[in-house]
């Protein structure tokens, strides 16, 4: 896995499914829901401002609430490269995972704001911040070799084609 | 081990587990939602399989947005009907009532059993001792593949009840201060089991309730064990049921838990009863007993929403459906109603709701900046009555 470099989008803690994807645009077009990324979040204007490779810096348990996988399927096609926080809810740190969104657990919210750059090495699970290296837990090799397959489906169809010989 | 451990072992073909071992489990039953399912079809098609692990035991239900409310919605239909013939499976389309609801009326797994659904509220079955994954639409496609999921075994947190509760205080109440004491995240990816003689306090269906809210908390099981103290476990706290109150959650979380004392007077412009969480017949029956005598105020949208179809012929058969319409409010179809924010009852900025539903985040009904208390069935149907916040009174 490759690092990931990006720009800094801040938010606070309990970030939930309904914020990140509001109920009401889940039944919009799939191809559209990085339009409606953080929709629910009020002023952020966020699918506006998001860039490209941006990174979502966040406190703790982001992504609590709701199962909808739409929440990182928006955020992922809004173009957001990686989500670290504090801490994540279960279902959507799996759901993230599992659709090929990095995401990892550093507490960072605190020493960053907007705009600034950090450079995330998974797999040896440190993160380069304006201020320094910052040393982090590295990503299980189970998770790793999720996102390498690019998620859960093109892995499970591997596995499942190695079985079949 | 304990009970949490027992179950897995038991479904990863183990002779023992610990907690941090990744684990392998057989799954009893694995559906998905009408929010869900889309994606989840997409994704099951996309795995290359020509059959799911056994048609007997995937199913999907329509229950978050019927009937439709848009077009696209109706798509998501047609779709999960596609899947259902192509496949063989069980389609619930016609309104039968939430997918929770379903599983326990329907499709009763057994105790230690594992179910795994694309819904967050999965965990709702441990109320009848059975272990429920939430899980997102990847998840639960490749589940429909296998017949598997894969886990890693939690730490268990242990709630010992004493006590007995009063009779104006509910599983709702119960849930709710565990949220005051334990916050959104103590609990993430753990296990928490709620043992000792105070459970019989609670009937299944309470029980369902409570073990519904444990997601808010960001357990990973939520499970009813038995008299008996659980060994091997993280952490045991005790509570003692004759010293709680009704509580009440306020915006803009479930965890945000005080007194409903503490808030009575507050005016109401909306009350919810209904869905996963406080949908079926015991629930009614609070309603019952407030609205048979008093009529809902004037300024305050009452809506109904029994979890199931059965739930509802049993309200009809009781006479309550007449006692609720006579008092002034609106019984829905049976389903997830309003309580997600997609139809069927959405509020402004200028309301303010007491809902037995399970979230108040910001948006969640409808305005960001509406208000949403969730409390029980007794303390919704007391605040209908009176146009605001309001204790229910004992019995």
């Amino acid at each position: 896995m490759d690092k990931i470099k990006g720009r800094v989008f801040v938010l606070g803690d309990d970030v939930d499914t309904d914020q990140i994807l509001p109920g009401y645009a889940m039944a919009e077009p799939f191809e559209q829901l990085g339009t409606y990324a953080m929709a629910g979040a009020p002023g952020l204007d966020f699918a506006k401002r998001v860039q490209k490779g941006d990174i979502l810096v966040a406190g703790r348990n982001f992504g609590c609430g709701s199962s909808r996988e739409q929440a990182p399927h928006a955020l992922k096609m809004a173009g957001v490269s990686l989500v670290v926080a504090k801490s994540f809810a279960r279902i959507f740190r799996r759901n993230a995972i599992n659709i090929g969104l990095p995401v990892y657990a550093a507490d960072l919210s605190d020493q960053l704001k907007d705009g600034d750059i950090i450079e995330a090495d998974l797999v040896l699970g440190e993160v380069r911040l304006p201020a320094g290296m910052v040393k982090a837990v590295p990503m299980s090799e189970n998770v790793l070799k999720t996102l390498e397959y690019g998620g859960l489906i093109p892995r499970i169809r591997a596995e499942l084609r190695k079985e079949k010989g | 081990m304990n009970l949490i451990e027992k179950y897995l072992a038991i479904a990863a073909g183990e002779e023992e587990v610990r907690p941090g071992m990744d684990i392998r489990c057989d799954i009893s039953y694995v559906a998905a939602h009408d929010v869900t399912a889309p994606i989840a079809i997409r994704q099951f098609e996309e795995i290359g399989v020509d059959s799911v692990f056994d048609p007997e035991k995937v199913l999907l239900i329509v229950d978050h947005i019927y009937p439709a409310a848009t077009e696209k919605a109706r798509k998501s239909v047609w779709e999960m009907d596609d899947f259902a013939k192509k496949y063989g499976v069980k389609l619930y389309k016609s309104g039968q009532g939430v997918i929770h609801q379903l599983m326990y009326e329907n499709h009763q797994a057994k105790p230690g059993e594992i179910i795994v659904i694309a819904d967050s509220h999965t965990c709702t079955c441990g109320g009848y001792g059975v272990i429920g994954i939430g899980v997102g639409s990847t998840e639960a496609a490749a589940a429909m593949a296998t017949g598997k999921l894969d886990l890693e075994v939690p730490q268990v947190v242990q709630i010992y009840l004493t006590g007995k509760l009063k009779s104006n205080v509910f599983g709702k109440d119960f849930i709710l201060h565990l949220g005051e004491i334990f916050g959104t995240d103590y609990l993430t990816d753990k296990g928490l089991i709620i043992s000792g003689p105070g459970i019989d306090c609670f009937s299944t269906e309470e029980r369902m309730t409570v073990c519904n809210m444990g997601t808010e908390l960001g357990s990973m099981i939520t499970l009813f064990g038995t008299h008996a103290r659980e060994t091997d476990v993280e952490e045991t706290r005790e509570i003692d049921l004759s010293l709680l109150e009704p509580k009440i959650a306020k915006p803009y979380s479930p965890v945000n838990v005080s007194d409903v004392k503490a808030m009575e007077g507050l005016p109401v412009t909306q009350v919810v009863v209904g869905s996963c969480t406080n949908g079926r017949l015991n629930d009614m029956e609070q309603v019952v007993r407030q609205l048979r005598s008093h009529p809902v105020h004037p300024d305050v949208n009452m809506l109904v929403v029994p979890s199931s179809k059965t739930v509802l012929e049993a309200m009809e058969q009781k006479g309550w459906c007449k006692i609720i319409r006579d008092a002034g409010a609106t019984i829905l179809n049976p389903g997830c109603g309003p309580c997600f924010g997609a139809h069927e009852g959405l509020v402004s900025e200028r309301d303010v709701v007491v809902s037995t539903t399970n979230r108040n985040f910001p948006g969640r009904m409808g305005s960001i900046k509406g208000q949403i208390y969730l409390a029980s069935p007794a303390t919704a149907a007391a605040s209908a009555v009176a146009g605001k916040i309001m204790v229910p009174a004992e019995q």
